[in-house]
């Protein structure tokens, strides 16, 4: 767009008609646009200074609430107990019949710790991981089954094959606990066509530790040598009624209680 | 009035005409495509607001379903309207104020089409079950390079024209859009990497989204509406800006307090613990920078009650800037977390809270916006008094009641929360009654938009009056209207158009 003429038109040149009628057609609204004044200098109000005061000391005591940077004991409380409400019995978890709630501990460890290698079937791979179904390892004594778990495995197994090469199947009790390990052995033994029927308790397994830690050849995988030596019998301990109830988180066996009752 | 003077008047006048000419088609391309998504998004909202209170309402459909259809919302709100009404007021403004025209129309209007294809694709997406499950990141990840580099080519050509302006004085409007266009990038780049390219723990990529979200409302949107504010107040008054002192603390105050916003969201959850109280307070400090700006632009605005009486533009902007000062009060009363903050973490109160400042601060002030740019650039007036004045009401009256129900509502709904030995279900019912209003009046705002929408495409396509005498909410051959009596191209001779 070129700029009309500068030249002030005081007579009645063509120029000043050419230009308002510009203007009066193209920028009608900008010619009727204020001008943007000067910045204004009025003194900031004192209410407005007091409220932005009092939001300033909001401010600061919201602040002053996290406490230390990082207080983490604020919001996870060491050894928290559930508390019911007032006038409400506690319901808690419901106690289970005790094989579900042991396989399920056990489907818990098993997905974490042997489904690797083992595979979600338990066969194996016939190459370098053997197969749980209808082993007689895993479905025989306790015991033997125990130590594997505990310890790991180096050598030739129960079908005389040697798998894993040298290396064989690793220890794997660190960090389990006798729940863990009770529950992965009632796993392993009643699942994936294994059926003994039976429950390795905690009992059994806590015994299965103390037997574990009192090796010759502690901290060493074992071997099928030490296993038919030692370790062909069953672990100490009651045997518990795969009916009876448990809870389902420490496995401890309840007393009979009133489920029913317990329902919300 | 000189000849001298009337002449530099006017060449002024016609060098404005000129930038706003050369900006007509990507203001109006913005600003129409915007209006559309508005409508699509409130649409998509009052779907998703009819689910809180009837569950089994269009439920037989996936794409219907309340996880698909309220991120739909809230996306096509963000990035469809938002973002397009933010684009045409900083490339308009800052040719403006630089005083260039606009010599990249093919690049912005290219681009602006791209975007428009991003928002489209993500939002079907969304509907189609491929949203990413992050509240205002919902679009498939392979958008936000698109959106990004699309948003360097709009507004490029702003920074450029910043660059060239003559020399002298930086007015507020340009700290406030500059730094906008800066902070976009930023929380962008940040949050969009952090969460699709380098992700690491999920809890923390929780508050880094909670942070983004407060950034898009405090970094870009407020200031954006703050720049456009700060133009339109003595624009239109023909005032000085009340305080050059208190506008300096308003913009300072934002930039060094509004990037520390946003993870109060996660309050309780295993992150620092310092970092929700860090950004709850940081939260209740925007305060000072929301108060500094409203009071400033509305002594500004209120001092001249004849024109805030026939103004449209006038009228939103005062209605957008109170709508800032009930944000700035809830800001305070909502992130107290001895207290409400708790009830605000998974209640409508949230929800309340950013649409209060998206649509009750942010869109009421580019409504006021639109109203004063469209008449320069298409040259043409607006067509209906009628619809501007319902489209004020509904607006208004309906994000009145949207977000402060929600707010409230969302308070009330998190203390049938916090009552552990009541079932989750009676916190719902404490919601329902409000959330029934928030459907109605979602409907109000969606009737009045789709007229804007139909509005603004009119004057796009050169429908509007032609007149040299603007559409003002009083009635006409009222002796105290400030733009004089009313008249049509042809009997407004040499100076009668220039009298103010």
């Amino acid at each position: 767009m070129s700029l009309p003429n500068q030249k002030p038109d005081l007579e009645d040149s063509i120029n000043v008609t050419e230009t308002h009628g510009r203007l009066a057609r193209e920028a009608a609204a900008c010619v009727r646009e204020k001008r943007i004044a000067e910045n204004g200098s009025e003194p900031i109000s004192l209410w407005l200074i007091a409220a932005c005061g009092l939001v300033l000391l909001i401010a600061g005591g919201i602040l002053g609430g996290a406490g230390k940077l990082f207080n983490y004991g604020a919001v996870f409380q060491q050894g928290y107990v559930r508390t019911p409400p007032p006038g409400v019995a506690e319901s808690g978890p419901q106690p289970k019949e005790a094989l579900a709630a042991y396989m399920a501990k056990g489907a818990r460890i098993y997905s974490v710790k042997c489904n690797g290698c083992h595979g979600p079937d338990a066969k194996g791979d016939g190459a370098n991981f053997p197969s749980l179904v209808g082993s007689e390892w895993a479905t025989g004594e306790t015991d033997r089954l125990a130590m594997i778990i505990l310890n790991g495995l180096v050598g030739p197994t129960s079908t005389g094959k040697t798998y894993g090469g040298a290396g064989g199947m690793a220890a794997q009790g660190a960090g389990l606990s006798p729940e863990d390990l009770a529950g992965i052995m009632t796993y392993v033994r009643n699942n994936f066509g294994n059926s003994t029927g039976d429950i390795v308790t905690v009992e059994m397994a806590k015994a299965a530790m103390e037997i574990s830690a009192a090796r010759a050849k502690v901290g060493q995988q074992v071997t099928a040598e030490e296993l038919n030596a030692e370790h062909i019998k069953a672990l100490p301990g009651e045997a518990l009624d795969p009916k009876a109830l448990v809870d389902p988180l420490t496995l401890a066996p309840v007393t009979a209680a009133p489920a029913a009752a317990a329902a919300p | 009035m000189s000849p001298i003077t009337s002449t530099t008047h006017d060449q002024d006048a016609l060098l404005r005409a000129g930038i706003d000419r050369s900006l007509r088609h990507p203001v109006m391309f913005f600003l129409t495509s915007g209006a559309f998504w508005l409508a699509v998004s409130i649409f998509l909202g009052v779907i998703a607001s009819a689910k809180v209170h009837s569950p089994g309402f269009l439920s037989s459909c996936p794409l219907s379903t309340y996880g698909r259809v309220f991120p739909a919302h809230l996306n096509a709100l963000v990035y469809g309207w938002g973002m397009q009404a933010a684009f045409a007021m900083i490339i308009w403004l800052m040719a403006r104020l630089s005083r260039k025209e606009c010599t990249m129309v093919g690049t912005i209007l290219t681009a602006g089409h791209v975007w428009n294809l991003g928002v489209a694709i993500g939002v079907v997406g969304i509907l189609l079950g491929h949203g990413t499950g992050m509240p205002w990141m919902e679009f498939p990840s392979f958008a936000w390079p698109v959106l990004l580099i699309s948003y360097f080519a709009i507004v490029i050509g702003s920074f450029i024209q910043f660059r060239v302006r003559p020399e002298g004085h930086v007015y507020i409007s340009q700290w406030y859009l500059l730094a906008a266009m800066l902070w976009f990038p930023w929380i962008y780049v940040t949050a969009n990497t952090l969460l699709h390219c380098l992700p690491g723990h999920p809890v923390m990529a929780a508050g880094i989204n909670a942070w983004f979200r407060s950034g898009m409302l405090f970094l870009f949107f407020t200031p954006v509406a703050l720049g456009t504010a700060y133009y339109l107040a003595p624009k239109v008054t023909g005032r000085p800006v009340f305080s050059y002192s208190l506008a300096k603390l308003g913009f300072w105050s934002l930039a060094i307090i509004a990037p520390w916003a946003g993870m109060q969201k996660l309050a309780g959850a295993p992150i620092p613990y310092f970092l929700p109280y860090l950004g709850a307070a940081a939260t209740a400090l925007l305060f000072v920078p929301a108060c500094a700006a409203a009071v400033n632009t509305l002594r500004t605005m209120l001092a001249d009650r004849e024109t805030l009486a026939a103004s449209p533009s006038l009228r939103f902007t005062v209605a957008g800037i109170a709508g800032l000062l009930v944000l700035a009060v809830s800001a305070v009363i909502l992130n107290l977390p001895g207290s409400s903050l708790r009830l605000t973490q998974f209640t409508l109160s949230g929800y309340g809270f950013e649409i209060l400042a998206l649509y009750g601060f942010f869109t009421l002030v580019m409504f006021g916006a639109t109203y004063f740019v469209v008449p320069r650039v298409t040259r043409r007036e607006w067509i209906s008094r009628r619809l501007i004045k319902v489209h004020f009401l509904f607006s208004v009256y309906g994000i009145i009641t949207v977000a402060l129900v929600a707010i409230f509502g969302g308070l009330q709904q998190g203390m049938g929360q916090e009552d552990w030995q009541q079932p989750w279900e009676s916190a719902t019912a404490y919601a329902k009654p409000y959330s029934v209003a928030i459907t109605f009046s979602w409907c109000l705002i969606l009737f009045s938009n789709i007229f804007f929408f139909i509005h603004l495409l009119l004057m796009w396509l050169g429908l509007g009056r032609r007149s040299t005498h603007p559409t003002l909410l009083v009635h006409g051959h009222h002796p105290s209207s400030p733009h004089g009596a009313e008249g049509d191209i042809d009997n407004a001779g040499p100076g009668h158009a220039a009298v103010h």
